[in-house]
């Protein structure tokens, strides 16, 4: 499939001004997702259309920040960090005097989060790794998705609506890490090629697990 | 990045900074409710949407790129994008129509009130320069997040013919803003 580049200014256009079908704009995400050329020129459209936001009229908010950080921020992480923090306060401190070998030791990042995403009745698994600002996920277990459909990566912060990661490609894929704590669900469904949609989960999932630090 | 204490707050929370996180909803919140009741038209749905729309900024600030853009936009794309996104799904499984009347554009004096800042100043002359009509569709897309087929019943044309209108319009608009 070919497009020109006058034809993709104009998707990317009519997806900001946001008239596409419920199809055609899933089939643009997944564009924006795949083809950085095409994100950028969506980001134009943004930003040229932006002066349109002034029209948008303030509207008085609940303060839902309580709910929000209960799903984001689970209880039993924050002594832990609190912890953690110190932990890495005192190392830096060190790290002035041993800069040299501090910098070896940060190169590259170990893992801080791992999971295991498995199903009972499938042979499917992936194993997730978050190193640094990067996670990574390989099938060890398990087919690659049939033609004509693609698995989608999602991640759960506790009873929150899921945020796709994008869609597996190959086996072993590495992508920007989202910003995660221990007990944080990531599960992988079955889509239709290009994934869902519609934004949210629409096929079954195939494997799921739970971040854990390490 | 000229003075933008959002896109500063959004890089702070992508090194997980709760604080920042914290000013940001008390500084944004607002106006992404207003964004989300003009596009879903129901305060429940609105205040489910936010929750889920702040989520998604904790979880995707990494992604923000100051030097493409300021930090408002930015928010305020991730939540058009997330209403508009209900939206069509909710006309998916209910049919047509009937939530149209709650997210009608209601201002066709809305031009008028475009004049706070340079930018918006900007787009509003260059609305000018489209018909009364395409301008209305455009801003009823843009706004209330209104489909080619809600605009086309809504304007009493062709499907085709709304998306030929708007493109072209688009087009125009791009000419006129770029110059």
């Amino acid at each position: 499939m070919t497009h020109t580049p006058e034809e993709d200014d104009l998707l990317a256009a009519e997806y900001v001004l946001g008239a596409l079908d419920l199809a055609e704009r899933s089939a643009a995400e997944a564009r924006i997702r795949l083809d950085h050329i095409f994100a950028a020129r969506v980001i134009e459209w943004q930003n040229r259309l932006a002066g349109l936001n002034d029209d948008y009229a303030e509207a008085p908010a609940p303060n839902l920040l309580p709910k929000i950080e209960a799903r984001l921020f689970p209880q039993s992480a924050k002594p832990r960090r609190a912890w953690l923090s110190g932990l890495i306060g005192l190392v830096a401190s060190t790290a002035a005097a041993f800069g040299i070998l501090v910098f070896l030791w940060l190169q590259p990042p170990a893992p801080s989060m791992t999971a295991s995403l498995t199903a009972d009745a499938s042979a499917l698994r992936y194993e997730a790794s978050i190193a640094g600002d990067q996670l990574t996920l390989t099938r060890t277990g398990g087919a690659a998705a049939d033609a004509g459909k693609d698995y989608e990566l999602w991640i759960i912060a506790g009873d929150a609506a899921p945020v796709s990661l994008g869609v597996l490609t190959a086996e072993t894929v590495t992508i920007a890490a989202p910003k995660a704590e221990s007990g944080f669900t990531l599960a992988i469904t079955l889509e239709a090629k290009g994934g869902s949609p519609t934004g949210a989960p629409q096929g079954p999932i195939v494997a799921a697990g739970k971040l854990a630090k390490i | 990045m000229i003075d933008d204490p959002i896109a500063a707050l959004l890089s702070r929370i992508a090194a997980q900074d709760r604080a920042a996180f914290r000013s940001i909803y008390s500084d944004t919140s607002a106006k992404l409710m207003g964004v989300l009741l003009r596009i879903l038209g129901s305060r429940a749905e609105a205040e489910d949407a936010l929750q889920e729309v702040f989520t998604r900024v904790w979880l995707r600030a990494g992604r923000f790129d100051a030097a493409k853009g300021r930090g408002m936009t930015w928010l305020i794309a991730l939540a058009r994008n997330h209403a508009i996104d209900r939206l069509r799904a909710r006309h998916d499984h209910a049919g047509d129509s009937d939530e149209m009347e709650t997210v009608a554009d209601p201002s066709p004096r809305a031009e008028t009130r475009l004049i706070a800042s340079g930018e918006a100043r900007r787009i509003s002359e260059c609305f000018d320069t489209l018909e009364t009509d395409k301008a209305a569709a455009l801003r009823g897309a843009y706004l209330s997040g209104q489909s080619y087929l809600d605009l086309a019943a809504r304007f009493d044309v062709p499907l085709n013919t709304m998306r030929t209108w708007l493109r072209r319009s688009l087009q125009k608009l791009k000419e006129c803003m770029d110059t």
